[in-house]
């Protein structure tokens, strides 16, 4: 059987319906026999299989007719999935992981699409799940995906990598259309790192922009940012040339311009001198860059890594000081002899 | 992963030194599948290189070869195995000049692989077997008996053993894996005593005879060649480098690990250079576990398993550290190219060290580690892996791609890769630290103290009232780094022998400083007039470095800008 035919044939589980998962099940959906959406709600079950539209999060998705949703995993696992793609926020994963892990046989391959890392462990989420599923094939798909243009149909690719090549095959075999791409990769440590570090600059980014500054100061932030993460990312074993594929600087790009996400919004409003604890109130969900900000920080301090954005991120965040300040502060820096 | 007990100090009650049994196991059967065997690694190698150029196969051997051959010095009981050497890459020479249509290149192959099949392959004689299990034990006796009470007696004296040669661990985890799967036991290499000793703790365990892929440099000595050959011995050289030779050798290692044949075999390529535990291992031989478990799968059995079983040895003393150290700081130094060293067996060194062993109340410790699968997750008594929090693996569902159990390239070189870095893990892990090597590490830390700006190469050239310091002060920074490693074993980083787990300071220093190098001519800590110092630097850098590779826990930065081990 061929690796196509086999992938025609094959029954997919999303765990996860929110807006990204819903729009990868349904890319799966035309490369496969069947996709099943896990979501944890049984009312949002119901409307997605009578309406086959996912009103809460993307109403104007029509969903095609081989996604199925399931709130009991027992019921997903049913007969057995070829792949499984994991699509939870961080925050959820170990969690999740626990209670779904039971289910598992060891023959899935597993895509991951969460951008982020476990908060205090600094664990990337592949290493998560390595720790709670019987199974060692995994990878990670990352990329500049905002999920309602590519459900629109917009052009976009993603980066799926993993060092089993079964895996990255999987990917490209289950989300390529005509207007996704698929590029394959094998540095899961750097594809994971620059989704997560990402959203420290998105915070920066919303404060640039709050402040009314220009495309200069943003193309500043943006580089010195990149050069930030490929830093830290390559202390932990990721390699340079991811940053500037999709993963890297792509997704980096598109975050920081778009005024969308819940991390720019947050850093936003911070420049804008309120608090912290009011606007994720607000904003009624945590930003995921929030933590990680933290986290990273202090372990950079640890490894003596210069990351001196974060760190204005980190005091911007806590209150300690205004974003002026900060921009103040980033601008008279010595000046390095540092390439990157 | 981690367990925290270290609950089994004293040698394991199964280990008597006393007639056993011998058990008969399915190397027995090695002469009679011995000719099938040879053909199917035949044929194996041949697929593998089905489609492949043959010319630029078969030149790249050549000239690989050629370069060996020039390399190695002939003595007599090599002289006729190279003899013959020369002859077949000169008939191969002389074919791949001619063209193609003339000289099958096909012909060429199957001429290389027999070639390196009968080489690599063992024999097994059962009466050998016979003679060297009645032989060793009786020879050991005499040595222990006639060197520690200094006086022949004869039979009897059979406890003193178990105080000098410890063997703990999983051992009667091993004995029941071994009938319910195929065991590859894969040691720590420090000496080339390994070898004898590997062989005699086997029968110990009161386990079945083993195939033993042993280095080919052990083979040049005509006693112990004999045996190893009888024993089911095959034969591992690491100084051919050309793919045919690996595609031959991993087949012939797959195909015996697949007929339930037990193998040994040591993943670190050598002996430790540097006196460290191997971080690093070689995947190749290791990865024949894994087609072997392929292999068997689809002939029909689904529970076939192989168990990779880690070993690891702690010596007091190693015969050949001067020369390894040596070699390794060469090596590291760069200072000039070095030819691979090829210390032939001197009998005279093993009965030496041996005698010097047991006359000097020295003890070797044995561990059998924790087996693991071929993936390289823990195995439990009953056989099953044991995946992440607890679970039960399955492993035909890990080889099982497109809904069908199959090799997979690319799949299963990762699967090893993981296999091997776990491996690394459980060898330090399951090390036992001896008061000697704690000593030769608490001894050079404390000289690295007083001389913080100085790099290894520097700090190895001190001087002696430079590498002398009160005995007092050591005694301090012993105690200190005591408590740090018995925090650590606390961890499960490693297991502590006994005179560290009880013992005040200066009693096990004193211990410590008794063992250490004992064997070698000079002392490798000496200490006289309430100071201590050292007759060679590299020797005690030799010893110190066998608790490297724990990094931080004990102190050491992981990335040294100065050369040292961490």
């Amino acid at each position: 059987m061929t690796l196509k035919d086999f992938w025609r044939n094959s029954k997919v589980g999303v765990i996860g319906g929110g807006s990204w998962g819903t729009v990868l099940a349904n890319i799966a959906s035309r490369n496969s026999r069947e996709v099943r959406v896990w979501l944890r709600d049984e009312e949002s079950v119901r409307l997605i299989n009578t309406t086959r539209t996912n009103a809460q999060y993307l109403p104007e998705l029509q969903l095609d007719e081989r996604v199925h949703a399931f709130s009991s995993l027992e019921r997903l696992f049913e007969g057995g999935l070829n792949a499984v793609i994991w699509a939870l926020p961080s925050s959820a994963c170990r969690e999740q992981a626990r209670i779904a892990a039971p289910y598992f046989c060891g023959d899935e391959l597993i895509l991951h699409a969460t951008k982020g890392v476990e908060q205090g462990t600094m664990k990337r989420i592949s290493e998560v799940l390595s720790e709670e599923f019987p199974c060692r094939r995994i990878g990670v798909l990352s990329g500049p995906n905002l999920a309602y243009e590519v459900a629109r149909g917009e052009p976009a690719a993603a980066v799926v990598a993993s060092s089993f090549s079964e895996v990255t095959d999987a990917g490209l075999a289950l989300f390529t259309s005509d207007s996704f791409r698929i590029y394959r990769a094998t540095d899961v440590i750097g594809v994971e790192w620059a989704g997560a570090l990402k959203n420290i600059l998105a915070i920066a980014s919303g404060a640039v922009d709050a402040m009314q500054l220009g495309w200069n100061t943003k193309g500043l932030l943006i580089t010195r940012g990149l050069a930030e993460m490929v830093r830290f990312s390559v202390s932990l074993g990721a390699q340079e040339s991811t940053f500037l594929g999709l993963a890297g600087i792509g997704d980096l790009l598109a975050t920081c311009c778009s005024p969308l996400s819940r991390n720019y919004r947050v850093g936003f409003r911070l420049a804008q001198g309120e608090k912290l604890e009011q606007i994720l109130e607000e904003l009624g969900s945590t930003a995921e860059g929030v933590s990680t900000t933290h986290t990273v920080r202090k372990f950079a301090l640890d490894q003596g890594v210069s990351m001196p954005i974060t760190e204005a991120v980190s005091l911007l965040i806590q209150g300690e000081a205004s974003a002026q300040d900060m921009l103040h502060r980033l601008m008279t820096r010595p000046v390095g002899n540092l390439v990157f | 992963m981690r367990q925290g007990s270290n609950s089994t100090t004293g040698s394991h009650p199964v280990i008597r030194f006393q007639q056993i049994p011998i058990v008969p196991g399915p190397l027995t059967h090695l002469e009679k599948i011995r000719p099938q065997l040879l053909s199917e690694v035949f044929e194996k190698t041949e697929e593998d290189f089905s489609g492949a150029s043959l010319d630029i196969l078969l030149g790249e051997a050549l000239y690989s070869e050629r370069l060996r051959l020039k390399r190695t010095q002939s003595h007599f009981f090599t002289r006729s195995r190279l003899k013959k050497d020369f002859r077949l890459w000169n008939q191969i020479h002389s074919g791949l000049l001619k063209p193609a249509a003339e000289v099958d290149r096909k012909i060429l192959l199957e001429q290389v692989i027999r070639h390196y099949a009968g080489e690599i392959g063992g024999h097994f004689d059962s009466r050998v077997y016979q003679l060297a299990t009645r032989a060793v034990p009786w020879g050991f006796s005499w040595l222990l008996n006639a060197a520690g009470v200094k006086r022949f007696l004869p039979w009897g004296m059979t406890q003193s053993l178990e105080s000098r040669l410890h063997i703990l661990g999983e051992v009667p985890t091993l004995q029941r894996l071994a009938q319910k799967g195929t065991i590859l036991l894969v040691p720590t290499h420090q000496s080339n005593i390994d070898s004898v000793l590997i062989g005699y703790i086997i029968y110990l365990m009161s386990l079945p005879p083993f195939a033993y892929g042993a280095g080919l440099n052990l083979f040049s000595n005509p006693i112990l060649s004999f045996f190893m050959k009888n024993l089911g011995s095959y034969t591992v050289d690491r100084q051919k480098t050309n793919l045919i030779y690996k595609y031959s050798l991993k087949n012939y290692s797959t195909l015996i690990l697949k007929e339930g044949i037990h193998s040994i075999f040591f993943p670190g390529g050598g002996r430790s250079r540097s006196g460290a535990i191997e971080t690093k291992v070689k995947l190749g031989l290791l990865g024949t576990g894994l087609e072997a478990q392929i292999a068997g799968i689809r002939a029909g059995n689904p529970d076939f398993r192989v168990f990779v079983v880690p070993m690891v040895t702690s010596y007091h003393s190693v015969l050949e550290a001067g020369s390894l150290i040596e070699s390794y700081l060469e090596d590291l130094g760069k200072h000039r190219f070095i030819a691979t060293e090829d210390e032939s067996w001197q009998l005279k060194k093993v009965i030496g060290f041996f005698w010097k062993v047991f006359s000097s109340q020295s003890t070797i410790t044995v561990r059998i580690g924790k087996p693991l699968d071929v993936f390289g997750n823990l195995v439990d008594d009953e056989g099953h892996s044991i995946g992440p929090s607890g679970s039960i693996i399955q492993p035909v569902r890990w080889l099982t791609t497109r809904g069908e159990v199959q090799r997979e390239a690319q799949r299963d070189m990762e699967y090893t890769r993981e296999l091997g870095c776990r491996l690394a893990d459980r060898f330090h892990k399951e090390n036992t630290v001896l008061t000697s090597h704690l000593v030769a590490f608490a001894f050079f830390e404390t000289l690295r103290r007083k001389y913080p700006e100085f790099d290894l190469f520097r700090l190895l050239r001190l001087s002696l009232p430079q590498r002398s310091i009160p005995y007092s002060d050591f005694l301090a920074a012993a105690e200190t780094e005591h408590r740090r490693i018995v925090e650590c074993s606390g961890r499960g980083e490693f297991f502590l022998s006994d005179d560290l787990k009880t013992g005040h300071t200066e009693t096990w220093v004193k211990e410590g400083v008794r063992q250490l190098g004992l064997l070698h001519d000079v002392a490798v800590v000496k200490v006289q007039d309430e100071v201590i110092s050292t007759e060679d630097m590299n020797l005690l850098y030799y010893y110190r470095n066998r608790l490297t590779g724990y990094g931080f826990h004990l102190g050491l930065k992981q990335h040294d800008s100065k050369g040292f081990l961490a």
